[in-house]
């Protein structure tokens, strides 16, 4: 029997668990297993009712451990810890059951299978509680710097912005000059700023101010540490190698333009561009756009370009590249305006101008644009007419499938973002790549700048497409998170992580070996050579302790007892 | 207390604003409207792309916000005014508006609402379903508090010279509560049986129904209240208070305002007794009042709620000396003496026999002597209601024939129209403009009446057109009886030596506080108003009662005590009451004042009672006009005495370093698109409700359609509703309606499998990170999509709706479609909110009056005003994703404006 007090909450998650799951039973089936004080059913536990609701169990019932059948812990965690930790009971005494993802979502077919598999789990974690012991949270003060990797407009808005709050900044630039991609901008959407002017706004005020370092040709090769305390090396120009010490990283690499291959659309034959290429011809260009001599009269816009890719386009890009529809309209208001006499045609999918930028559309279909539809399966054929001119057939939809051809003396491909090449920068941070080859965030709502390396962030177009000022709206985003961090001047690391019995230990050396954060060291114990390890680098993977010949090590809080006990109370047979 | 920086609005933006600076370790200060944080997004099912339950994610950050050291929230709060002050901070007002909870005490159990007598329609539901005037906001609410919406006083609570709670009891009713109904009715008035009957009932008049079909019969359900309550309780089901107190109190007078008296400092524990001039009590009820209209068994009723409580009546004893009182031990006296005076019209022949006030007649009749006018002809003089009583009595009497004479026209008469109407469908005569000038008779009994004619002069100081006499038009009338009726008056004689007596005889008092120059004397009722209600009386009698105590306690009468007495919150404006809705349901009143007439006119009761279905479905047809009925069911039901519905506005002034606006954004009206139907077709809901009918909170436990319950098969989604139209002046894509329709497909495509999709579209705007994505799987799953606007809509008989679009993938034809549900994909509007907060600085707006934000290319988030940032939909259209990562650049330069300023010190 267990001396334990327990309280064991089982969530409805409105319907979302007890759609499925039959919550009272599962409550019934554990609520006398072993140290079990309290069992109770809640509608959605993480509500404050539902959290002041176990406050005050806790107190009033004195309980010791705290066990929640809910969602996922990704989710939750850790708000039941602090719910634990505001009722003064020690956050590592509570387990988090998943019987949404892994249950009730899973078994939505089949309610007394998933009802049996809940009890399972429940106590399973029950079990687990049973053998937790108060662990205290590992407290490392953090490097008021951070260092800022990309110094695009992300990159230099985010610098400032850090520097607003007191926080001093590195800020480490690939090419020989800042700036990125805007830099290379003249007039930008919507707005009308001119892309260059805001880069040299920006350079300037960072080179004014004493606390922003500004690094160019340079890369990070190393980082080691953990949040609050990274030690990370760059090179700068291929030769001097610099060491910084900061307590955060955000990663604002941008994107690359997509390139498209030889014959999309026609691109490789002469007078086929893309967007990128048309918006520095157009940037130059006072009154007519001359073109290699000649004269542009009549422009058609190839939508979707390297984006929206369908099944049959093997690693073709998915995801819609967000800026494009609103750059190209811009582009043909922006020839337009420097030329009114130019006809524009725009060969689309579907026009994304979202929110205010439908502005633009309704300012370009004002001025003359004509906009064709096109069908994903039948896309605009592009072939060499006369004269140096191209021909473009299109099937439009909007004038009910009519074929068009148009004679054009440019075809402007609307090119999409992609990902930056940036393997070495993908190893050294251990940053996440999603589907679409762009860095990961945790969560785009609940964590949206953070990535699962703690201390490490995202911003910008190396997260996914935006516009210039949404990516200065996530820079931004990215120095609250960081500052949050930052400004408080520590943060508690989980103290889930490795131990040793020195008694066991014999020193082999197996351990060092096998860790891969470098977290195992030798150390001398009463003369005796003994494993350490490195509080702040453990990373509680676990990946020692299996190794061990002597079972001298173990993990804090899921220790091989607790597994064990979970695994009895996975396959305790009675319901 | 000062803040770093103020956050307007608790939505999704404004929580993570709040909670990044928090963390950084400045003092925020969150202000939200509603009574919980969350905003909009916690009221949404699940949310696109990741279809996490909105719950999970908004929860948690609620449940943060909330707790972190460094932020305090004010919900159901408004920030009134911003300044900026010489020092460059803002100076903040915020009005926290009463709850009438006690938020420190209440549980958040929710007995309160579930006991609650008025259903409001359910904004969190999007009016798809009703809530209760005590409510918790929504099942995740945070805090878990409840809040009771009370709009002001409803107008016929608030004319009710008694305070009777008219609204309360008429809620209660509609709720079958009859006996909650008597009690709450008993809280401010023991005499529940005779105001049914007999009062007058301004309650009536002010109802805002009135203003539809016809008023509530107000007085007719007290009156049902009544007659139920006395059916079960031949006795009082109380007794002797509970709590004794030594001091004793004498009450001259046993009418209302005597009764009323006695019966609220008894209910406080003080021996009182009442002294009767009459043989019976009840003063003017029992003496004045005809039994056909107030039968005498209910007043003895009404009087045993007094005695109940201990309350000697001593009858037969006239008090002309009030001194005697005080030697009697008597430490306060409070008299209510009435009007039994009448006054005389000072012609020839006044004290001939035959010639009789009103009062006498009545008072000898109603005490049982036996009076008979058979074959007699009557005149009665005055057009008062008790010109009317004493008509219709010697109608019953016998009288062949009797006249009333008034010396104005019917339309100035004051008597009551239906008393007038029942008098003239009586037999009753009415000689208008007419007055008696003269009577004579033999042997010093009358015989005749001499009248005049009269016509109507100028109007006089009062407003009403004086009668003027018609020379030689004179006539005369063979008469048996001349009742006079042309005004009472009181009888303070007596009292002159003690107390100060105006010249119309009325007594002299404090009219806050009803004492008289006698500090321990009080007195109210007619004897101090003059003729009056039975109502205002009883209003008197209670106030009494209240001040009475006080100087009994030895408090001070003055101040504070003064306005304590019956704190009424404002009355609520009827026309915003009937504006609350577009049209309402034709609910035509029960059947008026229609009489028994019996053949034989007699004492017995002429008012029909109205039935339970008849009380009930007038009670159903109350507006609530205060919102909350003031019923008292929470008071006595909330477990942990929370409730306080004197509860009043609190004015906060804060310093803040910065602001942040995140007010969030409107919906789209559906309505502004009248050829969608939404609000005449009911199977034409907006995406909004789809989400509600989706959530984990949902109000019905499925999907259905609001029309006759069915599930749905086949839902067509007409996507921008509202955006891209510059018909409705809006010609912005408003960026969440495609995703949001998306993200629905899949939702009913999980809950309903059979159910067919459809959606309507112009361009699916499938632009942020993982979105096309979104969308090819909903395509995948099954949604069609079919590009094409909808023209118009339009119902067939059995609810099923019948669209009208151009079919463009497909050759443009003009096509039909038949679905059984359409979602209009409303869009997203400017909040108004913000706008005008600013005193001494603008805070600009784009041509779609979002929040401008002055340099999004460098600074998004800034505004015009140095200082201020907007955070989130304020500033324009935003999904969540976005709003969050605006909400962090409002917050970090939030973070570096209060460094700067600080710097600057």
């Amino acid at each position: 029997m267990s001396d334990r007090r327990i309280g064991v909450y089982i969530c409805h998650c409105g319907g979302n668990i007890s759609d499925y799951v039959n919550v009272d039973k599962v409550k019934e089936a554990v609520q006398d297993e072993p140290g079990v004080v309290v069992a109770k059913t809640s509608m959605f536990t993480c509500s404050d009712a539902g959290q002041q609701d176990i406050i005050r169990d806790i107190k009033e019932q004195n309980l010791d451990g705290l066990v929640v059948a809910s969602c996922s812990p990704k989710l939750h965690l850790h708000t039941f810890r602090d719910v634990a930790k505001r009722a003064g009971l020690n956050p590592y005494q509570y387990t988090q059951v998943n019987i949404r993802e892994q249950c009730s979502w899973t078994h939505t077919d089949d309610h007394e299978g998933a009802t049996e598999k809940a009890i399972r789990l429940v106590r399973a974690g029950i079990n687990r509680t049973n053998l937790t012991e108060p662990l205290h949270s590992i407290k490392i003060n953090t490097v008021p710097k951070v260092l800022i990797i990309g110094a695009g407009i992300a990159g230099l808005r985010a610098a400032i912005g850090l520097n607003d709050i007191g926080i001093a900044v590195y800020l480490a630039e690939k090419e020989q000059e800042p700036g990125g991609w805007v830099a290379g901008f003249g007039k930008m959407y919507p707005h009308g700023r001119n892309g260059k002017e805001i880069i040299n706004q920006l350079v300037n005020e960072v080179k004014k101010r004493d606390s922003i370092t500004l690094f160019t040709q340079a890369e990070v090769i190393d980082k080691t540490g953990s949040v609050g305390d990274f030690r990370v090396k760059i090179r700068v120009r291929d030769q001097e190698e610099i060491a910084l010490h900061v307590g955060a990283i955000i990663t604002a690499t941008g994107f690359n333009a997509y390139k498209p291959h030889e014959d999309e659309y026609g691109y490789g034959m002469d007078g086929v561009v893309t967007l990128a290429e048309f918006k520095k011809l157009l940037d130059k260009s006072e009154g007519k756009i001359i073109r290699q001599g000649k004269e542009i009269k009549n422009v058609v816009y190839v939508y979707c370009v390297g984006s929206r890719q369908g099944d049959e386009a093997e690693d073709g890009n998915r995801y819609c590249s967000r800026y494009c529809c609103n750059a190209a309209v811009h582009s043909s208001i922006q020839a337009l305006e420097k030329n009114p006499q130019v006809h524009q045609y725009h060969l689309f999918r579907d026009m994304r101008t979202y929110g205010k930028f439908e502005l633009l559309l309704n300012d370009a279909l004002k001025r003359g644009s004509i906009f064709l539809k096109f069908d994903e399966n039948e896309p605009p054929q592009i072939t060499k007419g006369a004269n140096g001119t191209l021909n473009v057939t299109v099937k439009d939809l909007l004038t009910f499938g009519e074929e068009v051809e148009i004679e054009a003396d440019l075809v402007v491909l609307a090119t999409g973002m992609v990902p930056k090449e940036n393997q070495k920068l993908v190893d050294i941070l251990k940053l996440p790549v999603g589907r679409d080859r762009f860095f990961n965030e945790i969560h785009p709502k609940l964590r949206p700048v953070e990535t699962v390396v703690d201390g490490v962030y995202i911003c910008g177009t190396c997260q996914g497409p935006k516009n210039s000022a949404e990516s200065v709206a996530s820079a931004l985003a990215a120095v609250s998170q960081s500052a949050a961090i930052l400004k408080k001047g520590y943060v508690e690391l989980e103290p889930l992580i490795a131990m040793v019995n020195r008694e066991a230990c014999t020193w082999c050396g197996e351990c060092e070996t096998a860790c891969p954060y470098t977290a195992i060291s030798k150390e001398q114990v009463q003369g005796k050579e003994v494993a350490k390890i490195h509080e702040a680098l453990c990373k509680g993977c676990g990946g020692c302790i299996p190794i061990c010949p002597n079972h001298a090590l173990d993990l804090k809080g899921y220790t091989d007892g607790q597994m064990k006990a979970m695994i009895d109370g996975l396959l305790k047979e009675k319901f | 207390m000062n803040y770093d920086v103020l956050v307007i609005g608790s939505g999704i933006g404004g929580m993570e604003s709040a909670l990044k600076l928090g963390d950084m370790g400045y003092k925020v200060l969150v202000v939200e409207k509603e009574a919980s944080v969350g905003g909009k997004m916690i009221l949404l099912s699940k949310v696109f792309p990741t279809l996490d339950c909105a719950s999970c994610i908004s929860t948690p950050k609620m449940a943060s916000t909330i707790h972190h050291p460094n932020i305090d929230v004010m919900t159901y709060s408004e920030v009134k005014e911003i300044k900026r002050n010489k020092a460059g901070k803002f100076e903040v007002t915020v009005l926290k508006k009463p709850t009438f909870i006690n938020e420190n005490l209440c549980t958040g159990c929710r007995e309160c609402e579930m006991n609650c007598n008025v259903a409001v329609p359910d904004q969190f539901n999007f009016d798809m379903v009703a809530r209760r005037a005590a409510y918790i906001a929504f099942p995740q609410s945070v805090p878990k508090k409840a809040v009771i919406e009370r709009e002001g006083t409803s107008p016929c609570t608030y004319t009710c010279p008694a305070g009777i709670k008219a609204h309360g009891y008429t809620a209660l009713v509609r709720g079958g509560k009859y006996e909650e109904a008597f009690n709450l009715v008993l809280e401010n008035a023991p005499l529940v049986g005779s105001l049914g009957r007999a009062c007058y009932a301004p309650c009536e008049g002010e109802c805002a129904r009135g203003r539809l079909e016809g008023p509530i019969s107000i007085r007719r359900i007290k009156r049902f209240v009544a007659d139920e309550y006395y059916k079960d309780h031949v006795q009082p089901a109380y007794g002797v208070s509970e709590e004794r107190k030594d001091k004793k109190v004498a009450v001259v007078g046993s009418g209302p305002a005597g009764l009323t008296a006695a019966f609220f400092l008894a209910r406080k524990g003080y021996p009182v007794t009442i002294f009767e001039a009459a043989s019976e009590p009840g003063g003017m009820l029992r003496t004045a009042i005809p039994s056909y209209r107030l039968p005498k068994d209910v007043v003895d009723r009404d009087i045993r709620n007094v005695t109940a409580l201990g309350v000697e009546i001593k009858t037969g004893v006239r008090i002309d000396d009030l001194n005697e009182l005080k030697d009697q031990g008597y430490e306060a006296i409070f008299v209510a003496s009435g009007t039994h005076g009448t006054r005389k019209m000072e012609i020839e022949g006044e004290n001939l026999g035959g010639v009789i006030s009103c009062i006498d007649f009545l008072r000898e009749v109603n005490l049982g002597k036996d009076v008979s006018l058979k074959d007699k002809t009557v005149v009665v003089v005055g057009g008062g209601n008790v010109a009317i009583d004493s008509a219709r009595v010697a109608v019953r009497l016998g009288a062949k024939k009797v006249i009333v004479q008034y010396r104005r026209s019917r339309a100035e008469m004051p008597a009551h129209d239906w008393e007038i109407q029942a008098a003239e469908d009586e037999g009753i005569e009415f000689e208008y403009l007419s007055t008696p000038v003269k009577y004579t008779g033999s042997g010093g009994i009358l015989a005749q009446v001499e009248s005049i004619k009269m016509e109507l002069g100028e109007p006089d100081a009062g407003g009403r057109r004086k009668p003027v006499p018609v020379k030689g038009s004179e006539y005369r009338t063979e008469v048996d009886m001349v009742i006079t009726a042309i005004g009472l008056e009181p009888e303070t004689k007596a009292f002159q030596k003690l107390l100060q007596v105006n010249s119309n005889e009325t007594l002299v008092v404090n009219p806050e506080t009803l004492q008289t120059s006698v500090p321990h004397v009080f007195a109210g009722g007619d004897v101090v108003t003059g003729p009056s209600m039975i109502v205002e009386a009883v209003g008197q009698g209670r106030k009494a009662a209240f001040f009475i105590d006080c100087f009994l306690n030895d408090e001070s009468l003055e101040g504070v005590h003064a306005r304590e007495y019956e704190y009424k919150m404002p009355v609520v404006d009827k026309d915003k009451v009937i504006a609350r809705q577009q049209n309402y349901r034709k609910l035509i009143p029960v059947a008026n004042n229609k009489t028994l007439l019996s053949k034989d006119l007699d004492f017995t009761e002429t008012e029909l009672p109205l039935t339970e279905e008849e009380a009930r479905y007038s009670a159903g047809r109350c507006l609530d006009c205060g919102v909350c009925s003031e019923c008292q069911t929470c008071v006595h039901t909330c477990p942990a005495k929370a409730i306080d519905l004197s509860m009043k506005e609190e004015k906060k002034v804060v310093e803040v370093g910065s602001v942040i606006v995140s007010t969030g954004f409107n919906l789209f009206p559906a309505k502004l698109k009248p050829q969608y139907g939404y609000g005449k077709y009911k199977n034409v809901i907006t995406g909004m409700q789809m989400d509600r009918l989706l959530s984990p909170t949902r109000p019905y436990n499925t999907v259905l359609r609001p029309h006759d319950g069915k599930v749905p098969e086949n839902i067509a989604y007409v996507l921008c509703t509202g955006s891209r139209d510059q018909a409705v002046n809006n010609s912005l894509c408003s960026g969440v309606c495609c995703m949001y329709s998306v993200k629905q497909n899949q939702l009913i495509m999980g809950a309903l499998p059979l159910a067919d999709v459809t959606v309507y579209y112009i361009d699916v705007r499938a632009f942020g990170k993982g979105y096309e994505e979104f969308y090819q799987q909903a395509k995948d799953m099954g949604a069609n999509f079919v590009k094409g606007r909808i023209a118009g809509i339009r119902e067939k008989d059995d609810g099923n709706l019948t669209l009208f679009y151009e079919d463009i993938n497909n050759g443009g034809k003009v096509m039909e479609a038949e679905h059984d549900l359409v979602v209009l994909s409303v869009g997203l509007l400017a909040s108004p909110d913000a706008k005008n907060l600013f005193q001494n600085a603008s805070l600009e707006t784009d041509e779609h009056f979002f929040v401008k934000e002055i340099d999004e290319d460098i600074s998004p988030a800034r505004t015009s005003i140095e200082g201020v940032f907007v955070a989130g939909a304020a500033s324009g259209a935003k999904d969540i994703p976005d709003s969050i990562l605006h909400a962090g650049a409002a917050a970090a330069q939030a973070a570096a404006y209060v460094e700067r300023t600080r710097m600057k010190k």
